[in-house]
């Protein structure tokens, strides 16, 4: 098989969740499109983003769906967690009440993705700092006591350049690829949110309908 | 490959949220949110008759319940896009963007779309291509024959 451009050897499936507004889309839109939305009306059910990136020589196609966060549309966004391999739990530090719902978000999505999937916080609009209303202390405490990677970010920043925002995406794909290393992490488990696709033929007792499905993907 | 044209509803969702619309429409009390969730579900069946089901509650909710008039019109697009009909579905896309011109989201289901029809136009043409093949050997074969039967 050629080692073209569109080749990866995994797909990763994201689900991006949180309270209205904090920035869920334009995170998404900063990672896959290298660009600030400044203006960003609400999302209607859910949007869909991909973007290959690359861990430890290994190109990992992220899929990544980007979740509603008003109210109505919670019940039928809850199907998407379901086969995540990564979530990342967004918040404003500008808007206390949207990192006092985080408790809420994070059951949800214990009880609906599985034991290995990896949760990134991200506190959002970090470019705000005056009107910061959630420190970063106290932030760092809540995801450590609960196990999740952390980090303050701002999808809006000088030349439009996302900061830490790449960094949450790769982090998170990290994590993944290390606990498939380990072990922790069955590919075969169909809730796993991860598919392997080996480029090297024979390496893998992958079948041939499976190798077809790879070569008819435009994408 | 998923994406928002491709991704099918697990069945127990559909099931899940068909029940609580027929609870509701079994006391004729039907909210805009069971008959939305219902049809949001319904619209990522594998099944076109379900896509149609979905349409229709999509099409009843966006004359009656004027609030979520923009989330109809995005999922109609959704459901009649999956339904192949893709006429229709952008023109409710371009519907949208008269309202909310800048909307990425929605342009961005307006690109799938016409990617799509793109793709499909192509696999159309191969398939013509392969009936021209296939007429060209019948011929071929029936010039054989009436060669044959001639000597």
């Amino acid at each position: 098989m050629s080692a073209g451009p569109y080749n990866y050897s995994y797909i990763f499936k994201y689900i991006i969740i949180g309270d209205m507004g904090v920035g869920k889309s334009c995170l998404l839109h900063q990672f896959t499109e290298k660009k600030f939305m400044a203006d960003c009306p609400h999302t209607i059910g859910v949007e869909f983003g991909t973007r290959i990136i690359e861990v430890s020589g290994q190109k990992i196609k992220l899929q990544i769906w980007d979740t509603a966060g008003q109210e109505r549309f919670r019940a039928v966004t809850r199907s998407y967690y379901r086969g995540a391999a990564g979530a990342l739990m967004v918040y404003d530090i500008t808007r206390r009440s949207t990192y006092n719902h985080l408790s809420s978000w994070l059951t949800d999505t214990r009880n609906l993705t599985n034991p290995s999937t990896v949760i990134f916080l991200i506190g959002n609009k970090c470019d705000l700092e005056g009107q910061r209303d959630v420190t970063y202390e106290e932030a760092s405490k809540f995801a450590e006591e609960n196990g999740l990677m952390f980090v303050e970010a701002s999808a809006r920043q000088m030349g439009n350049r996302g900061d830490n925002v790449e960094e949450a995406f790769l982090e998170t794909a990290k994590k993944i690829y290390q606990s498939i290393q380990d072990g922790r992490l069955d590919l075969n488990a169909a809730e796993s949110g991860v598919q392997h696709k080996p480029s090297q033929p024979g390496r893998n007792n992958l079948s041939a309908d499976q190798q077809a499905s790879k070569d008819n993907c435009a994408c | 490959m998923a994406d928002v044209l491709t991704e099918i509803v697990q069945p127990d969702d559909l099931k899940k949220f068909e029940k609580i619309y027929h609870e509701q429409l079994y006391k004729n009390d039907v909210t805009p949110k069971a008959q939305f969730e219902y049809a949001w579900c319904l619209v990522r069946s594998k099944y076109p008759t379900d896509i149609q089901k979905g349409i229709i509650l999509l099409e009843e909710l966006y004359k009656t319940h004027e609030e979520g008039q923009r989330d109809y019109l995005y999922f109609l697009a959704i459901g009649n896009a999956r339904l192949k009909q893709y006429t229709k579905a952008l023109n409710y896309v371009r519907s949208f963007l008269v309202i909310e011109p800048g909307n990425q989201q929605v342009i961005t289901l307006q690109q799938t779309i016409k990617k799509r029809m793109e793709k499909e136009g192509l696999v159309g043409m191969a398939m013509a291509g392969g009936v021209v093949l296939a007429v060209g050997a019948i011929v071929g074969v029936g010039m054989a024959i009436a060669s044959k039967v001639k000597s």
